[in-house]
């Protein structure tokens, strides 16, 4: 099973307002919604890894950090993502981070 | 220059998971029973609110427009969504108000030229022409109270408005506008795209009676003369029903008849304001009560806020930590895996891989990132 992770992201939670819309018309259960669900999952995972190549840095301080259930989560403050092209600069930042080592468990955000 | 674009890649990406997604769900779809049809609204909803979220740029606005079109001529009269929006569907439908099967248009608001999503106050009727807020984040952004959720209008290719009205209990109504009430003598209030429109009503209310009454018993909520195109059309918003209507109404469109008895019975009530406004109107007399105090309060302390002797409810400011960002409704979030997480005394290493970034409300891709902070 992939991580859930990303179902957090902009194109996860606009598949999850759709659903939820569907659901709201009964035109889908809420069951056959969890399933597309964890389709996406599989989708996006196995999208990201091949697709993607590029790199990023990034800087800041760290306010807060917690690893909890082999998830970190941390909150950074003005920090500077640095990529080849452009630079983005964030008062605050949360990062969410799931273990890149074996996708394991899936997890729920 | 794989970095040159992470602004072309992202949209790529996401197409093609979104069709991935949706090929690999179609068995699931039919599997259930379910037509291919909701799997086509599910996509199109998913991708309009990519679109509308402006997280990512240019996501195929001109497929997306052809794929509408030949979505449109294909769609066959499926009656039984209601809904019809097709350029070849006659101006006018006068389809009885109680025949409507009461199902959310979606295809049609996501088609419709101009989304145009209505969200009843109380108080305030905010209409926001095209403003590319989805109604989650109207409701998000906008305080409505309690029974109100937003109400979807779906502007049909024909210039039909049609009105979808979530309420609290969660079954859905659709109310079609009379077609022939067109006031052109009214004042007709500009409508700016992501202003804030006061609600037109006692202007309105006066020839609409008529043309209103094949409505169900539902409090008619201020209305709005909405600009489509070139056609002004009054539509009536509800928002509210009287619970005799909403029991009767349900998403499955069912009872008819009911709704049909309900109909003589309950006059038509053209109220100015919301269902729940008592409660707002005594609000908003406290607050213009707690102003005159604050003012007092102020000149008393000479606007210092360290002696508290008065009230400290409300002369100790709102620390709101919100207004330090630059983007208060944007959590700047990364999700992500990391590959390994080290710490030195209170330098911390991040070295993380395959996420995705919403950074100032913008989305970006990354294979690898490393980072460095201090605790």
């Amino acid at each position: 099973m992939a991580y859930q992770l990303y179902r957090n992201t902009t194109l996860g939670n606009s598949l999850q307002e759709s659903l939820d819309e569907l659901i709201q018309s009964q035109q889908i259960t809420p069951q056959l919604a969890l399933q597309v669900l964890l389709q996406f999952d599989n989708a996006i995972n196995s999208a990201l890894a091949p697709r993607v190549r590029n790199r990023v840095n990034f800087r800041g301080s760290l306010n807060t950090y917690r690893f909890c259930d082999n998830v970190w989560t941390f909150v950074l403050n003005d920090v500077e993502f640095r990529e080849v092209t452009e630079l983005i600069k964030v008062d605050k930042v949360k990062i969410v981070a799931c273990d890149g080592k074996n996708t394991g468990s899936s997890t729920t955000e | 220059m794989a970095n040159s674009a992470n602004t072309n890649t992202v949209p790529k990406l996401y197409r093609s998971v979104i069709e991935d997604v949706i090929n690999d769900v179609r068995d699931i779809f039919l599997d259930d029973g379910v037509d291919e049809q909701v799997l086509m609204e599910l996509k199109t909803l998913w991708e309009n609110k990519l679109m509308q979220s402006r997280a990512v740029d240019g996501f195929h606005s001109e497929e997306q427009q052809l794929l509408l079109q030949v979505q449109q001529q294909h769609q066959p009269q499926q009656q039984h969504h209601h809904h019809h929006h097709h350029q070849q569907a006659p101006p006018q439908q006068t389809v009885p108000q109680q025949t409507q099967t009461q199902q959310v248009l979606i295809p049609a608001s996501q088609q419709a030229a101009a989304p145009q999503v209505i969200v009843p106050d109380s108080k305030l009727i905010q209409h926001m022409n095209a403003s590319n807020m989805s109604a989650a984040a109207t409701a998000a952004t906008l305080a409505l109270p309690a029974g109100v959720t937003p109400v979807q209008q779906i502007l049909t290719n024909s210039g039909q408005l049609l009105q979808v009205v979530r309420a609290a209990n969660g079954a859905q109504y659709i109310f079609q506008p009379q077609q022939s009430v067109v006031l052109q003598q009214q004042v007709i209030p500009q409508m700016q795209p992501g202003g804030v429109q006061a609600p037109v009503i006692q202007q309105v209310l006066a020839p609409l009676p008529g043309g209103i009454s094949p409505q169900t018993g539902v409090i008619i909520q201020p209305q709005q003369i909405l600009f489509t195109g070139n056609k002004t059309q009054v539509i009536p918003t509800t928002v509210a029903a009287p619970t005799p209507a909403q029991a009767q109404i349900t998403a499955t469109g069912q009872q008819p008849p009911q709704a049909q008895a309900a109909q003589p019975q309950a006059p038509l009530v053209l109220q100015v304001d919301g269902t729940g406004d008592t409660s707002s109107e005594e609000d908003e007399d406290e607050e213009e009560d707690y102003d005159d105090d604050e003012e007092e309060d102020k000149e008393k302390d000479g606007a210092e806020d360290g002696q508290v002797e008065e009230e400290p409810l409300n002369s100790e400011d709102d620390v709101s930590d919100e207004e330090g960002q630059e983007l208060f409704d944007t959590e700047n979030v990364v999700v992500c895996q990391y590959d390994k997480i080290h710490r030195s005394k209170n330098k911390w290493k991040f070295h993380l891989k395959d996420g995705i970034m919403n950074l100032n409300g913008r989305d970006y891709i990354f294979s690898k990132a490393i980072g460095d902070a201090e605790w």
